[in-house]
């Protein structure tokens, strides 16, 4: 059903230890999600999107009394690409993360006190697999399409190519198979700059005033990745805010105002020690190498032959935006060679942009057409 | 002279074996992919310049892939497709020399067609107007056509055989809307408009 009033994040505990990747279990996960629309009673209508490195589960509608929707709010809703009247849409905040998943800030319930730096390292594919106790919480038996946008991109490539019988379509938006270096260097920056915070004390500052100098370095670095310099320059300039400008070193440039805005309400709503944590599942994440692994235990049809037959009935959308410095079309065309190498039916599409990376969750009118038009036509 | 407008897209469908993969260059809304997959039952994926065709491509449920082709094809291995198609786009490529090459490397056959500028309605109305006739621009004026090419049978036929390149099977579409298989007399003349099915000589 479609939500009449305001829409509330869910909470689903599960009762199994859940074993990571790195061979580490957790004990008492909760998976905090959302879910618009309804499951149709074979359980074949849902869609799951993947939110990006500062998301949540609040992908659309709005919370009671919030004045801003979800983050990608343009995009799902009824009569909207991802149309809420047809699909059941699924969206979870990723583990390692601090909006309601289990994460670092959250309490371990062997001391009674937060992870902190003894939380378990996170993969992609552990983000992924927690997504998928969740859809078989809610009854989902397959995904008619799996999306998302930057870390949504690896998640959404993940799940598709871990279970290519579990989903029909795919979504991939400004992402990429692997990190580059300067992806990885940039990443590192804003690690650092959080480390050498004070207050961060090795990742124990719970209770405490938490590193919030250095996790507002680490956005500020971030943004200006996520920019393209013509519209920085565009929308800042060499502007001044205020009149006096003889106070040293104080923000007088309205881009320094505009990254330190960014920064103050970063903090407000991020964990320091999940930024570092989900940066690093970021970097690691190298689709081709973790899909060829020898001994993995998940996944299916990793017989040689099967997963290839399940992929040739399938259908994928890369999507770039010609502005992205920080994950550039010639990584989304790398993306959609791979997938045709599977034998996916993978369309290309670039969006013309001065948004940059940002212009995922900005440019929704675009992407929202491309969307639409997919996944109308993708067969019964 | 008048001459009854053939639509090229059924030569080509005429000339391509069912159920073989297909790479359209220049799709644009993808009517002929559409076409191809719908009565052909082809493995068809199209490529194209413009983002909204791209859009209407999807809306099909076209593989399509945004690119320029005058950057190549690197994006596709060698012998990925059975036919390479180049449906009233030659016309418009910066290098047409190196695409049918590389379409060549990236299929077995390449499907070109080609409009004739020496054709003896343009020639006439050249030669009274003084003027460029519209259909060789794509009926738009000199400032907006993206065609830069002008290309004659004749000269065509001289560029295949610098290049390596065999004409397998061949199409011409002669006044008045006939197709013929074989070369006209006098083609350079006579003939509006050709399809040819390329092959790599061995």
């Amino acid at each position: 059903m479609n939500p009449q009033g305001p829409v509330k994040t869910q909470i689903l505990k599960v009762p199994r230890p859940f074993r990571l990747e790195s061979g580490d279990t957790l004990e008492g996960l909760t998976i905090a999600y959302e879910a618009y629309g309804e499951l149709s009673p074979s359980g074949d209508n849902a869609v799951l999107i993947e939110h990006a490195l500062s998301g949540d589960a609040h992908a659309a509608f709005y919370h009671e009394g919030a004045r801003k929707p979800g983050w990608w709010d343009p995009m799902i809703g009824p009569g909207k690409a991802f149309d809420t009247n047809r699909y059941f849409v699924v969206c979870s905040n990723v583990i390692g993360g601090c909006s309601g998943t289990t994460g670092p800030s959250s309490l371990n319930p062997a001391t009674g006190r937060p992870y902190g730096l003894t939380f378990p390292p996170v993969t992609i594919r552990d983000m992924v697999e927690v997504q998928r106790l969740l859809l078989a919480h809610l009854g989902v038996k397959r995904l008619r399409c799996v999306a998302g946008g930057s870390m949504g991109g690896m998640q959404t490539m993940q799940l598709f190519a871990d279970y290519p019988f579990f989903a029909d379509s795919f979504v991939c938006i400004a992402s990429t198979m692997r990190h580059s270096a300067q992806q990885i260097a940039f990443n590192e920056v804003g690690r650092r700059a959080i480390m050498a915070d004070p207050r961060w004390n090795g990742g124990n500052y719970y209770g405490d005033v938490p590193p919030e100098g250095g996790l507002s370095v680490a956005r500020m670095i971030g943004h200006i990745t996520y920019l393209s310099e013509r519209m920085m320059q565009e929308k800042f300039g060499r502007a001044r805010k205020g009149k006096d400008h003889t106070v040293v070193f104080r923000p007088s440039f309205e881009v320094e105002h505009y990254l330190d805005y960014q920064g103050v309400s970063f903090v407000r709503r991020f964990d320091a020690n999940s930024y570092l944590y989900i940066t690093s599942a970021i970097d690691n994440f190298d689709l081709v190498s973790s899909i060829s692994q020898v001994g993995r235990f998940r996944g299916e049809g990793r017989a040689r032959g099967t997963a290839r037959d399940a992929m040739k009935a399938k259908k994928g959308l890369v999507v770039a935006f010609t502005s992205d410095w920080l994950y550039p079309p010639s990584q989304s065309r790398e993306i959609a060679r791979f997938f045709s190498g599977l034998g996916v039916a993978v369309s290309y599409a670039e969006i013309a942009t001065d948004h940059g990376h940002d212009a995922f969750l900005t440019d929704t009118e675009a992407q929202s057409r491309l969307v639409g038009n997919f996944l109308a036509s993708l067969p019964a | 002279m008048k001459h009854t407008h053939i639509d090229t897209s059924l030569i080509i469908e005429s000339m391509i074996e069912p159920q073989s993969r297909v790479l359209d260059l220049g799709c644009g809304d993808g009517s002929l992919l559409s076409s191809l997959i719908a009565r052909k039952r082809v493995e068809g994926t199209g490529v194209e310049i413009s983002h909204d065709m791209v859009a209407s491509c999807l809306a099909k449920g076209l593989c399509v892939f945004q690119a320029d082709i005058d950057k190549g094809l690197s994006h596709w291995e060698d012998a990925t497709f059975d036919y390479v198609i180049l449906k009233s786009t030659l016309e418009v490529i910066h290098r047409p020399y190196e695409l049918i090459l590389e379409m060549l490397r990236v299929g077995r056959h390449a499907l070109v067609t080609v409009s004739n500028f020496g054709y003896l309605a343009n020639r006439i109305h050249t030669l009274l107007t003084g003027r460029m006739t519209p259909r060789i621009r794509a009926f738009s004026p000199w400032y907006e056509t993206s065609v830069i090419r002008y290309v004659c049978m004749d000269e065509f036929f001289e560029a295949l055989r610098r290049s390596g390149v065999r004409i397998s099977e061949a199409r011409y579409v002669t006044p008045f809307g006939s197709v013929s298989r074989k070369k006209p007399l006098f083609a350079n003349l006579f003939v509006v408009e050709a399809v040819f099915l390329l092959t790599r000589t061995p």
